[in-house]
Formats: C-alpha cells, sequence, structure tokens
C-alpha cells in the first residue's frame, strides 16, 4: 500500500513538467500563428485607435513573455482568465462544456467496450474462419469511415428520412433526462461505432497471442470447456493491451470530439476549443489545451494504477 | 454469469431503448414558437459593444433606435416619431414617440436616449459608434434633452452620416434600452428595450430564446428593414446555434429548425427544388473582389493592376460562384444603392492582348505572384481558382495560397499581401462604401486605397447633405477610383434565405439579417 502511495505521487509529480512544458508551448504556438484577435472582434470596420484601444484592453500590447508569466501566475491560483470573446470565466467554461463531452465519451467508450471485447475475442477462437472475416471486414470498415461522414449518413437516415431522432439541439441531462437521451443517441452511436473498430482489433489481436500460450494448451489439455478456457484463461490476460488502449482513447476523447460535436451541434469541449481557435481566443484555446493534456495524464495515471488488475505481474515488478 | 452479462449489456439495452422509443419526438413543433439558425453563438447581451453580426442581429430584437434602415437602406423613423434638422445642418431635434414602453413597463422618455447615449459615448466602453460621434473621425456631437419627448443632437458641422451612423446596425442602432438593464454595480445585465421580443434564456453554444413583448408599441407604416410594423406575432423565437452548414441544412429538411437566414449558393442549387422548403433571395449590399497591395513594386503600377482586371473573364466568374443570381459589378457601390449611377454601372471588358502589353509596360517578367484567399468562404476560394486560370491565358502567373480566414483577415488588416480576395460586409452609403477602402496606409495599413484626391472628395461627400450634389461627388469618386484600380470590386452578391412551409411572412433584406416578427408558425405542419 506504501509502495502505492508514493508510485502514485511520484507520478503525479511527474505530470508537473508536463503540464508545464505543455502551457509553454500552448502559449508560444498558438501566438505564432498568425491572426489578432481585436480584429477579428471588431471586424473590417474598425480604426487603427479602435484596434489599439481594444489590444490594450486585452492586454496584448504587453510582450509576449509578460504576457505569458502573467497568465501562468494566474493559473497557479486556479485561474485560467476570462475569453476575449465573450468575458466568461475559462475555467468555469471548459467545465460546464467538459461535462457534455465525458457524458457522450464515456457512454460511446462503454458501449464500444462491451461490444468490442466479446468480439475480439470471438474472432481470435474462430481466426481465420468466416466468424474472424466478418468481424475484422467490419471493425476495419468502422476504423476507416471518417467520422463526419458515418455523423451525417446516420443524421440523413434517423433524422431526416425516418424523422426519429432531432437533427439539431441539445439538452443536458439536468435538464430532462429523456430529451437528453434522445439529443446524444445520434453523436454516441456514431462515436461508439468508430471505437469499436479499434478496440476490437486490439482485443482480436491480444487474445490471438493468449490462444497460444502453453497455459491454455495446459488448460485445454485438463479438459476444461472452450468457454471456461476464453473466458478464464484468454481473457483476462488479453485484456490488458485493450485496456491500455482504452485509455489511450478515452485521454484523446474527453479533451473533446470536435467534428463531432460541430456536426450534432453539441456544446462540447472540442467545439470550444476550434470556435476558440478560429476567433483567435488565447485564453479559452490555452485553457482547453492545458485541461485537455492533464485529462490525458490523469486517464493514463487511472489506467496504470488499474493496471495490475489484469496483470499482476505489473506489481511484483 | 448470465446475471453479470446481463447486467453488463444495460446500457446497450437502455441506449437501444432510447433509439426506439422515443422516435416520434424528434420533430415535435413547440407551439408558438420560431426556430432560427443562427452560425455560431452571440458575445454578449450589451448591444453594441462586444458584439459581432449574430449579437447585432439578436439584439435588432430587443432594442431599437431613434432611427433605423429600411429595405432600400433609406433611413426611417423607429422610436422617434419625426426629426426637423437646423438650417445649418449642425442640429437635430427628435421628438420620441408617445405610448413607446420599454419591456418592464415604464414608458420611454428623452431620459433613457440621454442614459443610453451618455453611455455609449463612455471612451472604455468600447461601443463601435463611438468614433463617428467622438471627433475622432472628425464629427463632434453633443445631446440635450430639453423635455420628455425631445432630444437634440447638436454637431460640430454638417454631417451626411449622421443618421447613418446612428441607425448603423453594427452599432446595435445606438439602441435605447432602460437604465434597469444595469446593475447596481452599473455592469450590464441584460437588456431591457422596446423591441418586439424580449430576452428570455441564453444557453450558452445552445441556444438564445426570446419572448414576444405583449405591449409592443407597433408603427402602422408596412415593415421595411429593421423599422415599420414590426409586431411579433409568435410567442417565442429561438436562436439555434448550429455551426455546421451541412447539419443545418439537414435542420431545415427536417423540420428541426424553421428558417435559415443566410444559405450559401450552394446550398441554394441543393435545396431550390425541395418541396421541403421554400427560398427567398434578395440582392445584397455586401462586396466581394480583389485587393492589390499598391506598395508592392509591381502592383504598385496602376498598369499592372488594369492588366489584371482586363484579364478576367468577372461575369463568368460571377455567375459560376453565384450560380447565375448575381451580376458583375465593379463598382465598389451596390447596385442596390439609391447613388448607384452609370458611371458606376460601367460593364467590365476582357482584352487579353491588351493585358499582355500592359502587364510588359508595368514590367511584369512572368514572376508567380501570390494570390490569398481562404476557404472559409467558398466563394473567396472560387474566385480565386478561376482568376488563377484567367489570368495565366494572359501570361499572368499566380499562385493561389489558402489561408484560414483569421489568417486571411490579419495579412488584410497589416496589408501584406500583393493580392488577396476580400469580401466586405454591407455599407449602407456610398461615403462608408468609399470609405471602407480609402485612406492613408501609413496610418492605417488595411486601407487599400491611398489617394489624396479621392480622399479629399469623400470628405465633402461627408459634409454635404444634398442627395444630388453627393451623388455628383460619388461619380467623380467612381471615376478616381476605376482610373487607379486599387482593386477589382466583382459583385455584391445575394442574401439568401431557406424556410419550411409552415413559415408565413419571412423575408430576406439585403442585410441579411433574420428578422422574426410579423413571421406566423403553421400549426401541424
Amino acid at each position: 500500500m506504501k509502495g502505492l502511495a508514493s508510485y502514485v505521487t511520484r507520478r503525479l509529480l511527474w505530470t508537473l513538467p508536463t503540464l508545464i512544458l505543455v502551457s509553454l508551448m500552448v502559449f508560444f504556438l498558438v501566438r505564432l500563428v498568425p491572426g489578432d484577435p481585436a480584429q477579428l472582434i471588431l471586424g473590417d470596420q474598425a480604426t487603427a485607435q479602435e484596434l489599439a484601444a481594444l489590444r490594450s484592453r486585452l492586454g496584448l500590447d504587453q510582450s509576449i513573455p509578460h504576457q505569458y508569466l502573467a497568465w501562468l501566475g494566474r493559473v497557479l491560483s486556479g485561474d485560467l482568465g476570462q475569453s476575449i470573446t465573450n468575458g466568461q470565466a475559462v475555467g468555469a467554461l471548459i467545465l460546464s462544456r467538459f461535462q457534455v463531452s465525458a457524458v457522450i465519451v464515456l457512454l460511446a467508450v462503454g458501449i464500444a467496450t462491451i461490444i468490442a471485447v466479446p468480439m475480439g475475442l470471438l474472432a481470435a477462437w474462430k481466426q481465420n474462419r468466416a466468424g474472424d472475416l466478418v468481424i475484422v471486414t467490419l471493425a476495419t470498415l468502422m476504423m476507416s469511415v471518417p467520422s463526419f461522414w458515418l455523423g451525417l449518413m446516420l443524421l440523413l437516415v434517423f433524422g431526416l428520412t425516418l424523422g426519429w431522432l432531432p437533427v439539431v439541439g441539445f439538452v443536458p441531462f439536468s435538464e430532462n433526462v429523456g430529451q437528453a437521451m434522445l439529443y446524444i443517441v445520434l453523436p454516441v452511436a456514431t462515436l461508439t461505432l468508430i471505437e469499436v473498430g479499434v478496440l476490437t482489433r486490439m482485443m482480436r489481436a491480444s487474445a490471438i497471442e493468449a490462444l497460444r500460450l502453453e497455459y491454455v494448451t495446459h488448460a485445454r489439455a485438463k479438459g476444461l470447456s472452450e468457454r471456461r478456457v476464453l473466458l478464464r484463461h484468454v481473457l483476462p490476460n488479453a485484456f490488458a493491451p485493450t485496456w491500455t488502449m482504452l485509455g489511450l482513447v478515452l485521454g484523446g476523447l474527453l479533451g473533446g470530439t470536435a467534428v463531432l460535436e460541430t456536426v450534432f451541434t453539441i456544446p462540447g469541449l472540442g467545439r470550444l476549443l476550434v470556435d476558440s481557435i478560429f476567433q483567435r481566443d488565447y485564453p479559452v484555446i490555452q485553457g482547453c489545451l492545458l485541461f485537455t493534456a492533464g485529462i490525458y495524464v490523469f486517464v493514463n495515471l487511472i489506467v496504470d494504477l488499474c493496471y495490475p488488475l489484469f496483470d499482476p505481474r505489473v506489481t511484483q515488478k | 454469469m448470465k446475471r453479470r452479462t446481463l447486467l453488463a449489456s444495460l446500457p446497450i439495452f437502455a441506449f437501444g431503448a432510447a433509439t426506439l422509443v422515443l422516435p416520434g419526438m424528434a420533430t415535435a413543433q413547440v407551439a408558438g414558437m420560431l426556430r432560427i439558425r443562427l452560425n455560431s453563438d452571440i458575445r454578449s447581451t450589451d448591444p453594441g459593444i462586444n458584439r459581432d453580426a449574430n449579437t447585432d442581429y439578436l439584439m435588432s430584437h430587443i432594442v431599437e433606435g431613434l432611427v433605423g434602415f429600411q429595405d432600400n437602406a433609406d433611413i426611417a423613423p423607429m422610436l422617434a416619431e419625426k426629426w426637423d434638422i437646423s438650417e445649418d445642418g449642425k442640429t437635430y431635434t427628435f421628438t420620441l414617440r408617445d405610448g413607446v414602453t420599454f419591456h418592464n413597463g415604464a414608458p420611454l422618455t428623452s431620459a433613457e436616449v440621454l442614459f443610453c447615449w451618455n453611455r455609449y459615448m463612455q471612451a472604455d466602453l468600447g461601443w463601435r459608434g463611438l468614433p463617428e460621434f467622438n471627433g475622432e473621425n472628425g464629427l463632434t456631437v453633443t445631446i440635450a434633452a430639453p423635455d420628455a419627448r425631445t432630444v437634440i443632437f447638436t454637431l460640430s458641422e454638417p454631417s451626411s452620416l449622421f443618421l447613418v451612423n446612428l441607425a448603423r446596425i453594427d452599432c446595435a442602432q445606438t439602441g435605447i434600452y432602460h437604465p434597469d438593464s444595469l446593475g447596481s454595480d452599473g455592469k450590464f445585465v441584460a437588456p431591457i428595450g422596446t423591441g418586439p421580443f424580449k430576452m428570455a434564456k441564453w444557453e450558452r453554444a445552445q441556444y438564445i430564446e426570446l419572448e414576444k413583448f405583449d405591449a409592443y408599441a407597433a408603427l402602422s407604416t408596412p415593415r421595411s428593414g429593421l423599422v415599420g410594423d414590426k409586431t411579433p406575432l409568435v410567442d417565442r423565437v429561438r436562436f439555434m446555434i448550429v455551426p455546421e452548414d451541412s447539419s443545418a441544412k439537414t435542420a431545415v429538411l427536417a423540420g428541426d429548425i424553421d428558417i435559415i437566414p443566410d444559405i450559401s449558393t450552394s446550398d441554394y442549387t441543393t435545396l431550390k427544388s425541395s418541396a421541403a422548403v421554400k427560398i427567398d433571395v434578395v440582392e445584397s449590399f455586401s462586396v466581394a473582389g480583389f485587393l492589390f497591395q499598391t506598395k508592392d513594386p509591381l502592383l504598385g503600377k496602376p498598369e499592372m493592376r488594369q492588366a489584371i482586371k482586363l484579364a478576367l473573364d468577372a461575369p463568368q466568374i460571377v455567375d459560376i460562384i453565384s450560380e447565375g443570381l448575381s451580376k458583375a459589378n465593379q463598382s465598389i457601390v451596390p447596385p442596390g444603392s439609391a447613388f448607384y449611377s452609370q458611371v458606376m454601372a460601367q460593364p467590365f471588358e476582357r482584352d487579353l492582348e491588351r493585358a499582355r502589353s500592359l502587364a510588359k509596360a508595368a514590367g511584369y517578367k512572368g514572376e508567380v505572384l501570390p494570390l490569398l484567399t481562404t476557404k472559409h468562404y467558398p466563394q473567396l476560394f472560387d474566385m480565386a481558382i478561376m482568376a488563377q486560370a484567367m489570368l495565366a491565358e494572359a501570361g499572368i502567373l499566380v499562385d493561389v495560397q489558402v489561408l484560414d480566414w483569421a489568417t486571411l483577415f490579419d495579412r488584410y488588416g497589416s496589408g501584406n499581401y500583393q493580392i488577396a480576395t476580400m469580401t466586405y460586409s454591407a455599407r449602407l452609403d456610398p461615403t462608408l462604401s468609399y470609405d471602407m477602402i480609402s485612406g492613408d496606409k501609413a496610418e492605417e495599413p488595411r486601407k487599400v486605397w491611398d489617394n489624396p484626391e479621392a480622399r479629399k472628395l469623400l470628405d465633402q461627400t461627408k459634409r454635404e447633405t444634398r442627395h444630388d450634389e453627393r451623388a455628383k461627388l460619388f461619380d467623380q469618386i467612381e471615376t478616381l477610383f476605376q482610373k487607379d484600380q486599387p482593386m477589382i470590386p466583382l459583385y455584391s452578391g445575394n442574401r439568401i434565405s431557406a424556410r419550411t412551409p409552415s413559415i408565413d411572412g419571412y423575408a430576406s433584406w439585403p442585410v441579411g439579417s433574420p428578422r422574426a416578427w410579423g413571421v406566423t408558425v403553421k400549426a401541424g405542419m
């Protein structure tokens, strides 16, 4: 237990340099991109004086190192600043949008895992036979289809042609659970289909490897049923790499699924980031990227901590 | 084991149930609600302060100014019953309409006009119209309210643009709101205006909902632009934020949105044949074209700019990018303007031989000229691609460089380009049209045209209030513009709206902003 606590502490401390490095990269890279927030806010009728006044008000007339240190100081005290475009507190803005993205991503990845793990196991068990071929073909197809295309096709079929589901809009779960479900069915379905492909292939590859190991042969020689062999001996061992992949997938997706959120008009974190990039809303871009990096690190830390559950050898090491 | 499998499958069952049980609720129209698409969220609810086009559009439903624009860009009274101009053109006396109330029930008086004006004139607030009235652009305006129904503006000099600037949409029409719109700390809370709708709910990044203002005091004149009869006929209006064009198009076809105020010409092509939507097209006051950097050694020569113009088949470009809806216009003044004259209506000419000889005379030696464009506005990209091919026919080589909108706008602002495609938002007076491109490049690098003679004439148009005299001045400026050719205006485009058949009374207008007043939603469609 003490070892685990020290491991967690070490891992958490290691995230600090990562986040500082991310903050540096985010801050300076964003400013390397051409585009003036003041010009975008004031539009094509802005005079030189108006532009100068707005830049001064937004603090954009200060030197970049000065701006960075001021921002970092605020971040360390827990203040991510305010949006240039609408004056909202960036921290609150990110949290409200993250909640939306998180529900969709967790649901989609959860469902995708529930589908992908048995599918991958089945494909591995039926390796090079018809069942395997069908599953691998479907998984590859799902992985290859662009998410915006799949999303638009689902919108056309279920929204426009069948009229079963709304095409645009969003209702938070806190407002009306039934309506909320209705609005997230299509984005969750799209994301699930995309992620099922990745996870199925990973599960299949790990399971094939596990099926070739001696303890599986031994279990079969003992006369255990195939079902028992698969569920008791192959699944736990084959799931560890899939679990790692899940961490990577979750970490990436929790940062927002900008394309899907735009297609389905979901007010999530990804759309916030994309909108703020187009508007050169520096505080929001910086906040989103820092938060996303933090989430990525955090999710992968959780995944690492859970790893011994599937592969006890990790703890022994 | 069976129980575990069942538990594991619960989320799938729940989700599947949602897809099966909930159908039918999808396209349910909420009674009395009009749903209009916005392509991005508004910036604030403080009129004319932290704003963009969508913010202005929304504000036009909540607050009203003393005057406003009609469909043809003429100025008409809104909260003012009338105005009188002194003989020297320096004093404007407005009489306020009787019986107008704010959303909180308080009557409109000159005190609120005075309150709002004084707030607008605060330098640190950043109101868009400030430079036009505080002397920064030459004109200084002071205000007085001698009685409850009279407001007097005194100008430092006669100005043909005073009323135009008061009515400017990007200045929120100098909208009048009740002082209670601000909290006790002086910070703006929510607009309490006199408009046909009042603010109900703003779910950021999702929608903004307005409620009908039952006590709205409508004018008896016909609806036109942002003035006239603006009676609200629906109980609620929901401005739905749908950033993606394809999703918005699908939504209007599915009946999930009632109106898309401004669709692209490519969407016009696909939607016009659908029975599920009605399309409305009007000519706009915006301008798109090619800008030249006249400080560039090569493009600084008028011969080179003329050569490029002669190499373009402008009518063909416009025909293609506008799906045949627009005509080429080589003036910066849109054809819909009351000042559009024969001088401005000269047709484009294509002459490849002359283009070659002019390019040679300018010292062009076959170098590749960068042409900046963006896909943010597809018509700008298409213009650039077609121009590239047409210019090649005249031996002028162009490299099309595609940038994101913010970058292109930044390059425009700093004057860092040789040739660039650009689109300008609507200017509803020719003085404003010329003013957006004319100026001293040393002070404002974004200005395209740096001709002191033209600037002098332009200043005269600002002081001249007689229509005919202004028209003569505009013709003189246009002649100079065509000679200098600092840019090639190509066309003014259209405003195209799409709506479901259940909507009655909706019409586009040249500015393209949505107008929810006078619109009804038929039940059961």
